[in-house]
């Protein structure tokens, strides 16, 4: 159970039921304030620039980009990883902290559910790409096709990966969707507008919240969130198996994918901190995502961090007590020290060294320390992606055909676009969609006072 | 088939007043037809005596899918077109593994959430059927039917007001 009186309140403000409704529901039926425009405006200009881009890549091919024979993957695959890391915490939110009955998760969830969705998107549009000819993508479903009979090759990570990305996007914006659904019937049943309440109307399925519907929908919940914790785990084990199957030094190795999967995790979380830190300033959701939210989300962020850590000093070590000399090469002439120094050490100091800042109770509790500690974290989690797939490739094991590495503005601009399509999802969401799952805030709102039910004998815990 | 039935509405303002007169309506013998909550209230679900089995579907659906997936690598990589990596087995089943799991996750969401949609009848652009249209906001709902309810309505309404209603009213409908 939460504690309130150890923990903090988990809404502020003695609110009714039509109060949380109203105010969840305050960013919808509101004017669009104006730095909504701009920031918008911006995002499309950056949207703008990733599809021409990508124009460019698809007229003109691959060879607009930096990539070479040598370092064949580039800021792409970069930006694919950290895209589906970032992609996890949707999942993570959801499904973790409902297994764990997390009661705290019930109003940051739906952001990050949101922004699961758009992230995933932004990484799928990646490795498409990066096909040279993307019209051709169909290739990889499994079909008996007009070639012959030839199948797709079901031994390869490149293929699992299609898989478990399809399979991810799929079940996560379903989740998404499914948890808004008694939200939409609650805007379809407050809303004064004809309009609102015909679109918000068609989108809810008819909803009522009889204790039929309440049923099923709760055995779905719990049926889905099951089966995808399980993806959550294979999906980023998965993009790493894309790396540590090949025979690179500083690839090849057991550690991957538990070290993806948390770092996936890690990174989403940081997202999600700099999303909320924006719900609670621009829309003043304040009351719901309290400075007691904030705080779980940076202590779990510190846990995280010791294990990215550790998993940084694991590497380092074994490629010394492996006693291969491509592997110590590779961390010690190419990776701490050498040209590319400088992202590794971005990556050691602002994944595993700055977080632990949020040790201290007064940095957990400082909003804008906790925004710029997110911010650098999404950066030393890019950092890493770099090191990964720049450091390993640019030296290989034949000094004659080593390369170096750098972006052209075409990869740049493509990285660019999809930030602004991400920016640009998000403030959709924040515009059209309830931020925080009303249905579950109100639930627990009746854990906001303290509780007398549980010394009543014979009295069942319902979050048990 | 169109029929006229009369409903009776009890409205509560909060959870605990909800569920205490349920469990005194159950007490009573009396036959409630649906309960309409903003969210869901576990009391009220055990007290319905509603059963869903979607989580057996979902395991079945399950089976079927990890079927259907590991027979389709095997024709495909065994029967149709097997192809020789110097000695390797064509039935590499290890490598299969990941693609069932993933697989087999993907076909339980999609059947469950077809399920789902079927058997509590929620679909995109269906007009919901309102008994009280604040249930979705901060109201609790009790419907029951005056044909079937098996108590006279000045005694539920008593019942009902006793604990706490703040509102009992009475409402026709047309539909099924």
């Amino acid at each position: 159970m939460y504690k309130t009186d150890v923990r903090g309140k988990l809404i502020d403000g003695e609110k009714s039921l039509s109060q949380i409704s109203q105010e969840i529901l305050a960013p919808i039926d509101a004017k669009t304030p104006r730095w909504w425009y701009i920031a918008m405006g911006i995002s499309l200009v950056m949207l703008v620039l990733g599809v021409k881009s990508i124009y460019i890549t698809l007229t003109e091919g691959i060879g607009t980009w930096g990539v070479n024979s040598t370092v064949a993957w580039g800021w792409e695959i970069i930006n694919f990883v950290w895209w589906i890391g970032i992609g996890h915490a949707g999942t993570a939110f959801s499904i973790f902290l409902l297994i764990l009955r997390q009661k705290w998760r019930t109003a940051i969830n739906r952001a990050a559910e949101a922004m699961t969705v758009v992230a995933v998107f932004c990484a799928a549009l990646f490795p498409l790409m990066h096909m040279g000819r993307p019209w051709l993508f169909f290739y990889i479903f499994p079909y008996p096709n007009t070639r012959g009979p030839l199948w797709v090759n079901f031994n390869s990570p490149l293929f699992w990966d299609f898989m478990a990305i399809s399979a991810y996007l799929l079940i996560s914006a379903s989740f998404w969707y499914f948890g808004m659904v008694p939200d939409f019937a609650t805007i379809r049943d407050t809303t004064k507008s004809k309009i609102k309440k015909a679109v918000y109307g068609f989108f809810a399925f008819g909803w009522t919240g009889s204790s039929r519907e309440w049923l099923r929908y709760e055995g779905l919940a719990f049926v889905l969130g099951g089966i995808a914790a399980v993806l959550v785990v294979s999906v980023h084990s998965i993009v790493s198996t894309d790396f540590a199957v090949s025979v690179e030094p500083g690839w090849h190795t057991t550690l991957f994918p538990p070290y993806f999967v948390v770092g996936a995790i890690f990174s989403g979380f940081a997202m999600v901190l700099t999303l909320v830190t924006l719900m609670k300033k621009l829309y003043k959701m304040g009351d719901f995502i309290t400075e007691n939210h904030v705080d779980a989300v940076c202590r779990i962020l510190v846990f995280i961090s010791l294990i990215m850590g550790t998993a940084y000093i694991t590497e380092i070590f074994i490629a010394w007590y492996s006693g291969s000399e491509y592997e110590m090469y590779t961390f010690f002439k190419n990776r701490i020290t050498g040209e590319y120094a400088m992202q590794f050490w971005g990556m050691f100091i602002f994944n595993a060294l700055l977080p632990q800042l949020f040790w201290s109770r007064k940095v957990r509790r400082n909003l804008w320390v906790v925004f710029a500690i997110s911010l650098f974290i999404n950066l030393g989690m890019w950092f890493e992606r770099f090191n990964i797939v720049v450091t390993s490739l640019s030296k290989n094991y034949l000094p004659a055909s080593w390369a170096e590495y750098h972006p052209t503005w075409v990869e740049i601009g493509f990285f660019v676009g999809t930030l602004g399509m991400f920016a640009a999802g998000v403030l959709l969401f924040f515009r059209y969609i309830p931020q925080i799952a009303i249905s579950e805030v109100k639930m627990i709102s009746k854990y906001n006072t303290q509780q007398t039910d549980h010394l009543k004998p014979g009295h069942h815990h319902d979050y048990e | 088939m169109i029929t006229n039935k009369k409903y009776l509405v009890g409205v509560f303002d909060d959870e605990h007043t909800l569920k205490d007169a349920f469990q005194k309506a159950l007490d009573k013998g009396v036959v409630i037809e649906e309960v309409y909550t903003p969210y869901p209230i576990h009391e009220i679900l055990h007290g319905m005596k509603y059963k869903t089995h979607i989580s057996h579907a979902a395991f079945f659906f399950g089976l079927f899918g990890v079927t259907a997936i590991i027979g389709g690598m095997y024709y495909a990589a065994v029967i149709d077109w097997p192809l020789l990596f110097g000695g390797k087995p064509f039935n590499t089943f290890p490598s299969f593994i990941v693609v069932s799991i993933v697989a087999t996750i993907l076909t339980i969401t999609i059947l469950t959430l077809l399920t789902f949609s079927i058997r509590s009848k929620i679909y995109p652009g269906k007009t919901a059927d309102i008994i009280d249209i604040r249930a979705t906001d901060d109201k609790f709902i009790i419907l029951l039917d005056q044909d079937k309810m098996g108590i006279e309505i000045p005694a539920v309404t008593q019942l009902f007001q006793s604990n706490g209603a703040s509102e009992v009213y009475q409402k026709e409908s047309t539909s099924n």
